[in-house]
């Protein structure tokens, strides 16, 4: 038809943290379809990891993303440990938990800000992230450093938490429950907020499963995944179930994500009720041969490590697929009948981490 | 409204800021914060352990010249040197390391001079 026009939405748009292109071909104001163009932020981290040793490469696969950093880390570990075929120690095995869920918590900090933001809610954007500030200061005090934490590496943890910094993580959980209970409410509650999500953006069960979504995306359409079920690190030996919505909009998206920080919270308080003492690191030794995969469940889903090495000092291979990467299809199949000020709202409701999906 | 919120507004307008008015109030660094690396250069046997750990090629030894090179804008600060090194020779300061105006390269690092009386 000779009235429908295309719209390029960023690379450079207010609303996007990382570049995405996508072309919109719109009739009036509402969405036909949607063609997604990536590779602003190629790296090639992959290749680079096939000329650093083992060791070296956890500092590389960390700034694969700077919001889950550990949790590429520990995926990168848990992988290496198979092919080397060691077992970290029970400590070692909960500080991963404890961290990865501090990371998990921030994660979702940022996103909820973030969110807020894409629909114009300003001060909300502003309360959730002075909370995330709390974590980020613990980040500081346990690993030395508030993004990049580099405490995980194959065969265990750099470093150990004192008690006295676990009693410090214990109380920040705390200020952030009563912090969340403050704000969680407004972005579930409030009239307008749920004017601009409710029904926004639907995917359903059956269209997840078949795109292949993951993480909270699968969750909110009413398919209770989660890799942490798999049972790597300290997991099996804590209490927790999967969150599930039905609706499959951007609202259960975010329900979803609020419930999982509450259910990270209460994961920390049992991984820290429980911490065994001890060794935190396994030493590896010789140079290895085979492949292993890893997944294990990022904030924003399900992150795959795949690796091979050859019996030298370096890997042969390396793979990651970030759960992004597997977002984008249902994005593309959300679009398709939304307003065009809906967009920013859809887009971040996936969680995009562009430099995770490029790598 | 909710009264969530509500709540949050007005005691939001009795409360300090949530920042730090920086210049005059400075942010005390953690005890065991990574800030940056220091080199021990009287402790160096030259072994390049530092080097060969060092995931973003900051460190070069010459064992043949005895020099080390460190590039301070390369280093990750992930502290692998400071935790390889046996002899003391780096060390992980709890101190950001300051601006500068221009990138300095690999500086080759030596041995403080104590201060001389007498020129003083």
């Amino acid at each position: 038809m000779s009235d429908r026009t295309c719209i390029p939405f960023g690379p450079q748009h207010p609303v996007l943290p990382e570049p995405i292109q996508l072309k919109l071909e719109l009739q009036d104001e509402t969405v036909i379809s949607a063609i997604p163009h990536i590779g602003y932020v190629h790296r090639g981290i992959e290749k680079a990891a096939e000329r650093m040793e083992y060791t070296q490469n956890v500092f590389l696969v960390e700034r694969v993303c700077g919001i889950c950093s550990f949790i590429h880390a520990l995926a990168y570990s848990q992988c290496m440990e198979d092919i080397f075929g060691i077992e970290p120690p029970p400590r070692a095995k909960y500080l991963r938990v404890i961290w990865s869920e501090l990371h998990r918590l921030h994660s979702h900090h940022l996103w909820l800000g973030l969110f807020a933001d894409s629909f114009g809610f300003e001060s909300l954007f502003m309360q959730f992230w002075r909370n995330r500030e709390m974590l980020m200061d613990i980040f500081d005090k346990t690993a030395g450093s508030r993004v990049i934490i580099s405490t995980c590496t194959i065969g265990g943890t750099r470093r150990d938490i004192s008690d006295e910094h676990l009693k410090d993580i214990l109380d920040t959980v705390d200020k952030i429950q009563t912090e969340l209970d403050k704000t969680i409410p407004v972005m579930l509650k409030d009239y307008s907020v749920k004017q601009r999500t409710v029904g926004v953006g639907p995917l359903s069960k059956e269209q997840a499963m078949t795109l292949g979504a993951a993480g909270p995306v699968l969750r909110a359409s009413g398919v209770a995944q989660d890799m942490r079920q798999l049972g790597y690190a300290a997991y099996p030996e804590l209490d927790f179930e999967p969150i599930m919505e039905t609706a499959g909009d951007c609202y259960a998206r975010a329900k979803v994500r609020s419930r999982e920080c509450y259910q990270s919270l209460g994961l920390i308080r049992q991984a820290i009720s429980q911490l065994p003492s001890g060794e935190i690191l396994t030493k590896t030794k010789g140079k290895p041969k085979g492949a292993a995969i890893c997944r294990v469940e990022q904030p924003r889903g399900e992150l795959l490590y795949y690796a091979e090495a050859n019996g030298t000092n370096k890997l042969e291979r390396l793979r990651i697929r970030t759960p992004t990467f597997a977002n984008v299809p249902p994005l593309v199949a959300m679009l398709p009948g939304c307003e065009l000020a809906d967009v920013p709202v859809i887009i971040l409701s996936i969680d995009p981490c562009i430099s995770c999906t490029e790598r | 409204m909710q009264k969530t919120m509500l709540q949050n507004i007005l005691s939001n307008m009795v409360k300090k800021p949530a920042t730090r008015d920086f210049p005059t109030e400075v942010r005390i660094p953690e005890k065991n914060l990574r800030g940056t690396i220091e080199f021990h250069m009287e402790n160096c046997v030259f072994c390049g352990l530092c080097s060969m750990k060092c995931p973003s090629n900051a460190i070069e030894v010459d064992r043949a010249t005895k020099t080390l090179k460190f590039d301070l804008f390369q280093c990750v600060i992930c502290g692998s040197c400071a935790e390889a090194c046996k002899k003391g020779g780096v060390e992980m300061i709890a101190k950001y390391k300051s601006p500068m105006y221009s990138k300095p390269g690999m500086v080759v690092q030596t041995i403080p001079e104590a201060p001389d009386e007498e020129t003083k």
